[in-house]
């Protein structure tokens, strides 16, 4: 009885203890064979962690290598909102730091969504104190975010980009494919307690960060340019204004004004007119500076020489049924004094002599109607109208800058063709392209377009031009020490309303170079809607000096006429 | 012989663990220096902003007019001239020496 009872027993425990291995092994073959691949995957996921590293934005520098913009990792919060207890409360402690009013941080703690975006791209200073609220339900993420440390100095060139680090409009914009960093996925081992435990992607390298740019621009040039205009737009309660500083030799761009400016680190709130780079985008009609340009063509086209006698028909012309005015009564005047009184009847007389396609010709061969093809984004070709539509006035009108739209930049790159001896040099902003160790990776050389006129022609123009700043309308342009060579340019512009020039709206300029013997620096100043006195020669020619003279000395080069002290402190 | 090998393989277990213990160590203490690195970095990265920002010239500008009472030199106050090396350097051939002259600074009676 008691051996039966034992043997059912052992059966009992038996089967029990089969029972138990039975479903172990049950459970081992679902895990291991049945559930392996799914399993597997869920497993990765909890170890591994798969982020997303985006390399720092490249930096820009001018030619000194001044930082002008540059790229800064800063806290972006987020929040749980299904995880949080009390969003009230948490958007209460978080309201002060990050400057949101709490009912809107409120409504979007409320919502139902597992993530949402509470304040991107904070000062490194406010996300030090959310880490020490160390809120639950409350992250944050390092994004890089971009600094332009100068502020609103060189915005309409550098441009900016946008929240997600996109270059949205200028050199952020044109550079992009260089500025951007790799985009790299990288996946991390994690250990239970979420650290990071060796990284998978140890051996791998990390992203690289976007190239960097080194300008042309010189930020102690652009200040200059720029705190100068500022004050003659002012002075002139003009609309707008527009200096560039070019190096006629090379077509280096030293400085870009643009009035008024606006801030690139803070946007959001300005309309695209704000941020327009007028310089290179807005034609408008040059008015007497472009008799600069027809007094090269004519020269070198031999139609006059300096000290060709013109007659100035006391100040009254009609051609093609309409009446040509000059500001003054002239007889008869040398070709130099046409250019140097600014002449409209002079230049008229002159450009029909030139002829309807040579003028044609001059024009395209100094680069207007077409893009300077600057390396910045949005340049307009200004218009120069095809010859076929010219009416019986145009070559009249043209010679005198009506009737044709240029840019400040076509302009100053046209006068830096004089300046250097007859070339004209493509502009450019951008001279060297590094990668993040340093490492050229394209150097812009100078690049010129073509031979516009001779060095003859080149040397001729430029004693006409100097006689317009000694004894014509840019006396205001001069710097004591230095020979300055000018036009200044007074143009009406169009009234919208009735198609027809504006009586009281003007677009003053003035575009020269100095020192005119051996020319460092092109400049160009167009005031748009000046008040009071509109003359180029009284609101953009002293600009113009305050600036080359500054510039100069900034530059160390020295005086090309003898100054005596005596002169200095008669100025002082 | 038989409590050698345990021995030996007992050591080389240890080994084994010690080595996997240590990678594991080592991986830790990489990854906090990348995370010091990181924050270093980040540091440096405000600080050039931060020098940028204050070097800025309209800043410079605004200091020295403001704070210092200095003022912009007037036209013709900075007159740069270029010594004729023969004057200098009668039989050398050394480049022409440029001298920035603000006239304020002159000792008077000089010229």
């Amino acid at each position: 009885m008691a051996g039966s009872f034992s043997r059912g027993r052992r059966y009992v425990l038996l089967l029990l203890l089969l029972c138990g291995f039975g479903s172990v092994l049950f459970r081992l073959v679902t895990l291991q064979v049945l559930q392996a691949a799914e399993l597997s995957v869920r497993a990765d996921r909890q170890h591994q962690k798969t982020v997303s590293l985006e390399g720092a934005r490249g930096t820009i520098v001018d030619r000194h290598g001044k930082i002008l913009a540059m790229n800064v990792e800063v806290p972006s919060v987020f929040g749980v909102p299904n995880t949080l207890e009390s969003p009230l409360k948490t958007a209460r402690q978080l309201s002060p730091i990050l400057h949101v009013r709490t009912d809107e941080l409120e409504r979007k703690l409320r919502q139902d969504r597992s993530f949402v975006w509470l304040a991107r791209k904070l000062d490194p200073e406010q996300g030090r104190r959310l880490d020490l609220l160390s809120l639950d339900g409350i992250g944050v993420v390092m994004e890089g975010r971009r600094f332009y440390p100068k502020g609103p100095l060189l915005a309409h060139v550098l441009g900016f980009s946008g929240m997600d680090g996109e270059g949205l409009e200028g050199l952020e914009h044109r550079y992009e494919s260089y500025l951007r960093g790799e985009k790299r996925m990288m996946v991390l081992q994690r250990d239970a307690l979420g650290r990071t435990v060796f990284p998978k992607g140890m051996t791998e390298r990390s992203p690289t960060p976007g190239h960097s740019l080194t300008l042309t621009i010189d930020e102690v040039i652009q200040y200059i340019a720029e705190r100068e205009l500022e004050d003659a737009v002012g002075r002139a309660q003009a609309k707008s204004g527009t200096m560039i500083v070019l190096d006629p030799k090379t077509g280096a761009v030293l400085a870009m004004a643009v009035s008024p400016r606006f801030d690139p680190n803070a946007v959001s709130t300005l309309s695209p007119d704000r941020w327009r780079n007028r310089a290179l985008t807005d034609a408008y009609e040059p008015g007497s500076t472009m008799k600069a340009m027809m007094a090269a063509a004519a020269i070198e086209e031999r139609v006059v020489r300096p000290n060709t006698m013109v007659f100035g028909e006391h100040g009254h012309m009609t051609v093609a049924n309409t009446v040509i005015h000059d500001h003054e009564r002239l007889g008869w005047v040398s070709f130099a004094q046409v250019i140097q009184k600014s002449s409209n009847i002079g230049a008229a007389k002159i450009g029909m002599a030139l002829g309807e396609q040579r003028l044609h010709r001059y024009l395209q061969a100094f680069g207007f109607g077409q893009r300077t093809e600057i390396d910045l984004p949005g340049e307009g070709a200004g218009l120069v109208r095809n010859q076929k539509y010219w009416g019986r006035r145009s070559v009249a009108s043209i010679s005198m800058g009506q009737e044709i739209g240029v840019t400040p930049l076509q302009m100053v790159a046209a006068i830096a063709a004089i300046a250097n001896g007859g070339v004209l040099m493509k502009p450019y902003v951008v001279s060297e392209i590094r990668d993040a160790e340093g490492h050229m990776l394209r150097q812009v050389p100078p690049q010129a377009k073509r031979r516009v006129i001779s060095p003859e022609t080149a040397r001729s123009v430029t004693k006409i031009l100097e006689g317009v700043v000694t004894d014509g309308t840019g006396t205001k342009a001069a710097i004591p020490g230095f020979r300055v060579a000018g036009k200044t340019g007074t143009a009406q512009k169009i009234d919208p309303r009735t198609g027809t020039y504006s009586a009281s709206r003007f677009v003053a300029s003035f575009a020269g170079y100095v020192p005119a013997d051996n020319p460092q620096l092109a400049m160009i100043v167009v005031i748009d809607e000046p008040q009071g006195d509109v003359w180029g020669g009284a609101v953009a020619a002293p600009v113009f000096s305050r600036v080359g003279e500054q510039v100069l000395s900034y530059l160390g080069v020295p005086s090309s006429q003898p100054v005596t002290l005596a002169m200095a402190s008669r100025r002082s | 012989m038989k409590t050698v090998t345990v021995f030996v393989g007992l050591c080389l277990v240890f080994v084994f663990v010690w080595e996997r213990v240590d990678v594991v160590r080592v991986g830790y203490h990489i990854e906090r220096l990348k995370r010091d690195k990181t924050v270093l970095e980040r540091q440096r990265d405000e600080l050039r902003v931060k020098v940028s920002a204050l070097s800025a010239s309209d800043r410079i500008a605004k200091l020295a007019t403001e704070k210092l009472g200095m003022s912009p030199p007037q036209q013709g106050q900075i007159i740069v001239v270029q010594s004729r090396p023969s004057d200098v350097h009668p039989s050398s051939d050394v480049a022409p020496v440029e001298l920035k002259v603000a006239k304020n600074y002159l000792p008077s009676g000089r010229f």
